[in-house]
């Protein structure tokens, strides 16, 4: 196994090429791919389906480095020095065992597209500079354990495409009708009962966007207007009757919807 | 003039000053004798005066057979009368202006150049007439602004005194007394004066036409004819009412309505003042730069990827050549690949899609079973709508 990924390495080395693919060769550590760390002209290096545990902080050496795809390995935890890599645009650490980023996440300077699906983060995972991260145009949180999302998102203007699919939403705030270039919006499969008046701002009913927010306990003036049409909803929370409803809705302190997933199962959350 | 005696010659070269050279009797019948005679008598008369003689075949046989017409140059019958002037004779129908060809009134000519004149036709063809009243001028000619004045008519044409003696100031195109064109520069200091009425015309009031400032109302729209105001404007040589002017085939700005009287930007079937035809996201001026056309509306580079989704989901870049789209985004050539694994896919390669991306089957085959089922669960779903 060992001297079939030296010859990969190698040969990447030799050809220069700055792409490579690591993906399902069983890799546990980076550090014991010979000659890996060496390659100090990546621009994207593929990961995939591997069974690392850890970054070593040393990945910030990769300083052309654009893209890092780790998706679907057992990662508990990033190193800080990742929020230093001066070129990285594409992180992807979908489908490991992260219950928190790194600290000082948000100093990532050119991250454009964060890939944090089926994980086990929370609000209280992120933080507290994430929300600096104005650079990024698509975030992935889909099938993760946030229960709200923190009115700081209100700052990542450039968002263009939001996924929080699958996770344990109870409300949206406000700053969401901020995100003024959203073309894409998962919040299906959560617990959310209404929207704010705010959500009204925003443009998603065109062919050219997406919008998906099934499998939510919607109360039922929303849920009749998802019943004829995503425009109707949107046009029915931008009406005065909506503001009235939405805000007697607060002030009533009505239960929370209960939890309907059991995550028991998600690989992310089963030690070993 | 062929036939002239050596007497002759010798009197009309002495005929000036008159003297009498030889001591002739009133009954002198030679010719020579006869014309000096009356040329003596002429000069106690204005200059030009004639007298008229009786070709008189008297007794003394006298006769003028040799004497020729100074005109027509025939000779003259035996009773015909005949004119002399100055020595010369001529028919009395040969006597005449040369101008007009009629007999001099009352005898009285003018020469000029070596021809008679009448009074009349001198006058008219060579005398100055006064730039005020019309007439002929005799005697002082004030010659100024262009033309010849009676001193009484050459006046201030503001305060109407007399400048023959005190002299005059040109004031825009005007001539005036020194009193006058004094007050008239203190007043129009900074203003225009109008090119035809030339007073004074208000900074806002006034228009310009073929470079020169007018009061509007001397002039009329060329088109509709009504009197102009100062809105009016020049095209090709003529004035225009600003109603007519916007009406003549010049282009209207499809932003702003507005005429476009400088650099016009065709585009999208209409015309555009540059600095109006803009990017229809961004409403930024193209100014020159390329621009994008989609549904009749036009698009910055930027923009029109952006909005129509030919920028590179990965690379974030303007797509160049091919354009793979799925899912509401589109990838480059270098970067449609499975969205876990990297590896490039084509048009053959089948994917699935997970949260809007693609996923080839290798890597979705690798997804936890209870993934799968959720996905599936949700795939079913969306079917029944």
């Amino acid at each position: 196994m060992s001297s079939k990924l030296k010859k990969v390495v190698d040969e990447s080395r030799d050809g220069n090429n700055p792409e490579l693919d690591l993906g399902d060769r069983g890799i546990v550590n980076m550090l014991e791919v010979p000659g890996l760390m060496e390659l100090q002209n990546l621009t994207r290096l593929t990961l995939c389906h591997n069974k690392l545990t850890a970054l070593p902080p040393a990945i910030a050496n990769f300083l052309s480095l654009e893209i890092l795809n780790l998706f679907n390995n057992s990662i508990e935890e990033l190193p800080t020095t990742l929020s230093s890599m001066p070129k990285l645009r594409i992180l992807n650490v979908g489908m490991n065992k992260l219950y928190t980023l790194s600290r000082g996440f948000g100093a990532c300077p050119q991250l454009e597209v964060l890939d944090c699906t089926y994980n086990n983060l929370s609000e209280k995972s992120l933080p507290a500079n994430f929300f600096c991260l104005d650079t990024l145009r698509a975030l992935y949180m889909g099938d993760n354990d946030f229960e709200v999302i923190p009115p700081e998102i209100g700052r990542l203007k450039n968002l263009q495409i939001l996924c929080f699919r699958e996770n344990d939403l109870v409300a949206l705030p406000k700053e969401i009708g901020d995100l003024v270039r959203l073309r894409e919006l998962h919040i299906q499969g959560n617990r959310l009962t209404v929207l704010p008046p705010e959500f009204g701002n925003l443009d998603l009913v065109g062919t050219k966007q997406v919008f998906k927010a099934d499998n939510n306990p919607w109360v039922t003036p929303i849920a009749d207007q998802f019943q004829v049409g995503a425009s109707h909803v949107f046009d029915y929370i931008r009406s005065d009757t909506y503001k009235f409803l939405y805000g007697r809705h607060l002030s009533a302190n009505a239960p929370l919807p209960p939890k309907t997933q059991d995550k028991s199962k998600k690989i992310s959350r089963i030690k070993k | 003039m062929a036939a002239v005696t050596p007497a002759q010659s010798s009197a009309a070269r002495n005929r000036l000053p008159p003297m009498r050279l030889q001591s002739l009797n009133d009954q002198t019948e030679s010719p020579l004798f006869q014309r000096r005679r009356n040329a003596q008598d002429k000069d106690d008369y204005p200059l030009f005066d004639i007298s008229a003689i009786e070709n008189g075949f008297d007794g003394t046989g006298m006769s003028l057979g040799n004497a020729v017409c100074r005109r027509c140059g025939d000779g003259f019958d035996m009773q015909e009368q005949i004119i002399n002037s100055n020595g010369e004779v001529w028919h009395t129908h040969c006597f005449t202006c040369a101008q007009c060809f009629q007999p001099f009134p009352e005898g009285t000519f003018y020469e000029y150049e070596g021809r008679k004149y009448c009074e009349h036709d001198f006058r008219v063809l060579f005398a100055p007439s006064c730039g005020k009243c019309g007439e002929f001028i005799s005697g002082r000619v004030i010659k100024a602004m262009n033309a010849s004045w009676h001193p009484q008519c050459f006046l201030c044409q503001l305060c109407g005194i007399c400048m023959a003696d005190s002299g005059f100031v040109k004031n825009a195109g005007r001539a005036l007394c020194r009193e006058c064109n004094a007050k008239e520069k203190a007043k129009g200091t900074g203003k225009y004066v109008c090119h035809k009425c030339h007073d004074l015309i208000e900074i806002n009031g006034l228009i310009k036409y073929r470079g020169e400032a007018y009061h509007p109302y001397h002039f009329n729209c060329h088109s509709c004819g009504v009197e102009l105001n100062t809105e009016a404007r020049e095209k090709d040589l003529e004035l225009y009412c600003l109603r007519c002017h916007d009406k003549m085939g010049i282009p209207i700005c499809g932003a702003c309505r507005r005429p476009i009287e400088e650099r016009v930007v065709h585009a999208l079937g209409k015309t555009w003042h540059v600095e109006h035809f803009v990017c229809a996201k961004c409403e930024k001026p193209f100014l020159g730069t390329r621009h994008y056309e989609k549904k009749g509306l036009a698009y910055c580079e930027i923009h029109y990827h952006q909005l129509f989704g030919n920028i590179c989901f990965v690379c974030n870049s303007i797509i160049n050549g091919d354009v793979f789209s799925a899912f509401n985004k589109a990838w480059c050539v270098h970067h449609f690949a499975c969205s876990i694994c990297d590896r490039k896919m084509s048009q053959k390669t089948k994917f699935f899609e997970f949260d809007q991306k693609p996923v080839c089957k290798n890597c979705y085959d690798k997804f936890p079973g209870e993934l799968k089922k959720r996905l599936k669960k949700a795939y079913e779903e969306q079917g029944k709508k």
